[in-house]
């Protein structure tokens, strides 16, 4: 499981986030409106997190290594971000 | 201010005349791809500085300026006469918030984009002309124009609406975009709109994925696989010819780094073969891209690496071909890779450190000064250790010239950095008198020290507005003389010895010279009678007295109180001087001389009172002494007569020390000062020296005739005087 609630109002993505973890997202997000996303040990994103990243619409923060990540991805979350 | 705000200043400001430059070379060549693709980029680049200093505005304003440069490109038209007026504009609002952030030391909160805005949209073309060639690829317009930094590299144009059922067959939809090659650009929406998130299907996929390249499509085919059924993939810009020429330069950008990889792996410099094949290989590689001049580069430097058995030559040679534009033209590619050299051979250095060295080299130049009277004085008392004193001054007296010839060197610049701006200034004036011109550069590569540079900015620009003002006629009274309806100014500079010359030209009607003494006699500038004998030499001086001015009707432009005397005041300033030659139905050139560089002025000494005083050798037309009485008073005040002409005479001792006697019969210096010749009668006249000049400082900053001081080697002052004030 790469997805996990770290504080209060910080859910973490660490490293591999696959499909299953979509869901996971989603109910943290549904349990803790307003949290806001913590990143940066994240390796790859599954479309389907990111889905779930686009609807949710958290804030995101640090800065992942994976280039297509910081360079494609965090400008459209920093985007939608609520 | 911070460093970041610093050098987003800096870098913003170059890119603004860099930006300045492309657009006006567009206006007269709306189809040059360079020149658009370079301008484009200097917006993008000024947008992305904003953003980083979070300057909302200042990325509002150039976003509108992008986005009309963008919407040109995607229509594949030139840009737009208002566009470019516009695109203008918006620099010039840029270049305001810059002014506005440097005083302030921060990103001013109350900057409006608004009126560029308006600007833009009022001259925003038709939608549906946008739309013919875009068809129903709409979304590739929108693609491009929401990442029109990337624009110009895009070759793909991709649009990817996956399964949603795709996750279940293990299918990652942005890891398949991911691992595309050349990817410039992505863009996520909803297929259909998003749900609230409790009613999201995590498993369904409702994504579009789009997204520009840089790879062909066909490159892009082949990653996306079995999904590029649910791809819609189209090529951008060019048809197929172009494509293939690109693929070939491609190519032969390829074989260029692969040589470098070669080149850059070998851990002897001694292989000889090695340098050899890939000097052969790249030169040959250039050669078939017609880059022939580069290809002669390359084998040149790789004879010269194999002749000093060092491979950096070569591969500087063949770095710079490869990462030179393609090829438009070989002129071209050599000019971008000398840039892309010259950019790797310099560094920013702030002008305030300049100046520090610059400061300590004056210093050491008075302190090396003192030195030498120390040495003279050893070898007065034939002390043993007079000689080697004496040698090693000498030597210490190279090197300290050695120095000051490279801090000079430092500070600088080429004259290009004032002239940037004319070009524009002219084409402003111009459309504003309804007078058409064009302005033509010559010699801007022409160096001069940064404080000449700078200071030149000003007087210059109300030269290029008397020109076009005063100087060019009418469209018809050229059309009757017979002249080409577009007048020409001419912006020429040049080195002659120690001097930089500058010279404004123009092709219009000259001064009229009676028309002049007429002007001159009504505003009471001169007699009468004195008008009557000039000659048409002495009267064009006329122009340079305050308060004159020939405009029948005072315009926007050139009447607001500042004439050429204040153009001549400026420039003497500097230690110039400006003349003016004119020729009847022909034109006006008006010539600036100046010194190349502020930082040593060679003085001559005369001794006064008991005192010593520096006089600007610039000014020192001769020396010489006459009798007594051929000094005769005029009112409270002395003249001499030579060679005809009356010449007011000013006793140094009298104006400048306290009780001192004045010797009525000392030499006399005659100095050219402005607007006509001055005498000053001193004790003794000493000798020739190179001096710093320091302005004068607290109660002696006051005193009239006076210019600055220094120090001597014996470490007394030395007062530098401007005989100008003196005499007056």
């Amino acid at each position: 499981m790469s997805v996990h609630l770290k504080s209060q109002g910080v859910i973490e993505l660490l490293g591999r986030c696959d499909p299953d973890d979509a869901e996971a997202l989603q109910q943290h997000l549904l349990a803790n409106p307003g949290a806001t996303i913590e990143w940066s040990g994240c390796e790859h994103l599954h479309a389907a997190v990111v889905q779930v990243l686009l609807v949710g619409a958290p804030l995101v923060r640090g800065a992942p290594t994976n280039e297509f990540l910081t360079t494609h991805v965090a400008p459209i979350l920093r985007r939608t971000a609520k | 201010m911070d460093e970041l705000l610093t050098q987003f200043l800096i870098e913003s400001r170059e890119l603004v005349d860099q930006a300045v430059d492309d657009l006006l070379a567009l206006e007269k060549a709306p189809s040059d791809r360079n020149r658009f693709d370079d301008a484009f980029q200097a917006f993008h680049t000024l947008k992305g500085g904003a953003g980083i200093v979070e300057f909302a505005a200042m990325q509002t304003a150039l976003h509108c300026a992008e986005s009309a440069l963008a919407a040109a490109r995607i229509e594949a038209r030139p840009v737009s006469a208002p566009d470019i007026g516009n695109c203008l504009r918006c620099l010039d609002q840029v270049a305001e918030w810059l002014d506005m952030v440097e005083s302030a030391g921060a990103i001013p909160a109350d900057a409006d984009a608004a009126e560029i805005v308006a600007l833009f949209a009022r001259d925003a073309p038709p939608l549906p002309g946008a739309a013919t060639r875009a068809g129903d690829d709409e979304w590739v317009a929108t693609l491009l124009s929401s990442n029109a930094g990337v624009a110009s590299r895009a070759r793909t144009a991709l649009r990817y609406v996956p399964a949603s059922d795709c996750f279940f067959r293990g299918e990652d939809p942005l890891g398949r975009i991911a691992a595309l090659p050349g990817l410039l650009a992505v863009d996520l929406a909803p297929r259909t709109s998003w749900p609230t998130l409790d009613e999201l299907d995590p498993f369904s996929c409702n994504l579009t994925i789009r997204a520009l390249l840089a790879a062909s499509p066909a490159e892009v085919g082949a990653v996306l696989g079995g999904e590029s059924r649910y791809c819609e993939v189209k090529a951008l810009s060019g048809g197929p010819h172009e494509r293939d020429d690109e693929s070939l330069a491609r190519k032969a950008d390829e074989l260029l780094e692969a040589q470098l990889r070669l080149l850059e792996s070998a851990t002897d410099a001694h292989q000889h073969g090695r340098i050899a094949s890939a000097g052969l290989v790249a030169a040959n590689v250039l050669r078939h891209r017609g880059r022939s001049s580069e290809a002669d580069a390359v084998a040149t430097a790789a004879a010269v690496a194999i002749a000093e058995s060092r491979l950096e030559p070569l591969i500087e040679a063949i770095r710079a071909a490869a990462h030179g534009t393609p090829p438009t033209g070989a002129i071209e590619s050599e000019a971008s890779a000398a840039r892309a050299h010259d950019a790797r051979q310099t560094i920013r250095v702030s002008a305030e450190r300049i100046d520090a060295l610059v400061r300590l080299t004056g210093e050491l130049i008075v302190s090396n000064n003192a030195i030498g009277h120390a040495v003279k004085l050893a070898e007065h008392v034939a002390s043993p250790l007079a000689v080697t004193l004496k040698n090693q001054h000498a030597v210490l007296n190279r090197l300290v010239a050695e120095l000051q010839r490279a801090v000079v060197g430092m500070r600088v610049l080429p004259l290009s950095v004032a002239f940037r701006r004319f070009p524009r200034l002219v084409r402003e004036i111009s459309a504003e008198l309804k007078k058409p011109a064009t302005l033509v550069l010559d010699g801007a590569d022409t160096e001069a020290d940064k404080a000449i540079v700078e200071t030149l900015v000003e007087p210059l620009v109300h030269l290029l507005r008397n020109a076009l003002d005063h100087g060019v006629e009418d469209a018809a009274v050229r059309a009757a003389a017979g002249k080409p309806a577009v007048a020409t100014i001419n912006l020429r500079a040049f080195r002659e010895g120690e001097h930089v010359i500058v010279e404004v030209a123009d092709d219009g009607a000259g001064i009229d010279v009676e028309k002049i003494k007429q002007v001159a006699e009504d505003r009471n500038l001169a007699a009468a009678d004195d008008l009557a004998v000039m000659s048409d030499e002495q009267a064009l001086e006329l122009v340079f007295l305050p308060g004159f001015s020939t405009a029948q009707a005072v315009t926007e432009l050139s009447g607001r109180g500042v004439g050429m005397d204040a153009v001549r005041t400026a420039v003497g300033r500097l230690g110039g001087q400006v003349d003016v030659r004119s020729a009847m139905g022909k034109g006006t050139t008006v010539r600036v001389t100046l010194p190349f560089s502020v930082l040593v002025t060679q003085v001559m000494t005369v001794e006064a009172g008991g005192q010593l005083f520096g006089i600007p050798l610039d000014a020192i037309v001769e020396t010489l002494r006459i009798e007594k009485d051929r000094i005769f008073p005029v009112g409270a005040a002395h003249a001499i007569v030579l060679r005809d002409r009356t010449i007011p005479l000013v006793r140094l001792a009298d104006v400048l020390t306290r009780g001192g006697k004045s010797d009525d019969s000392g030499p006399i210096v005659i100095a050219q000062l402005d607007g006509g010749l001055g005498a000053v009668q001193v004790d003794r006249i000493g000798e020739r020296m190179d001096v710093i000049l320091k302005p004068l400082e607290g109660l002696l900053s006051g005193v009239p005739g006076l210019t600055g001081s220094t120090l001597l080697g014996d470490g007394s002052v030395l007062l530098v005087l401007d005989l100008g004030e003196l005499v007056r």
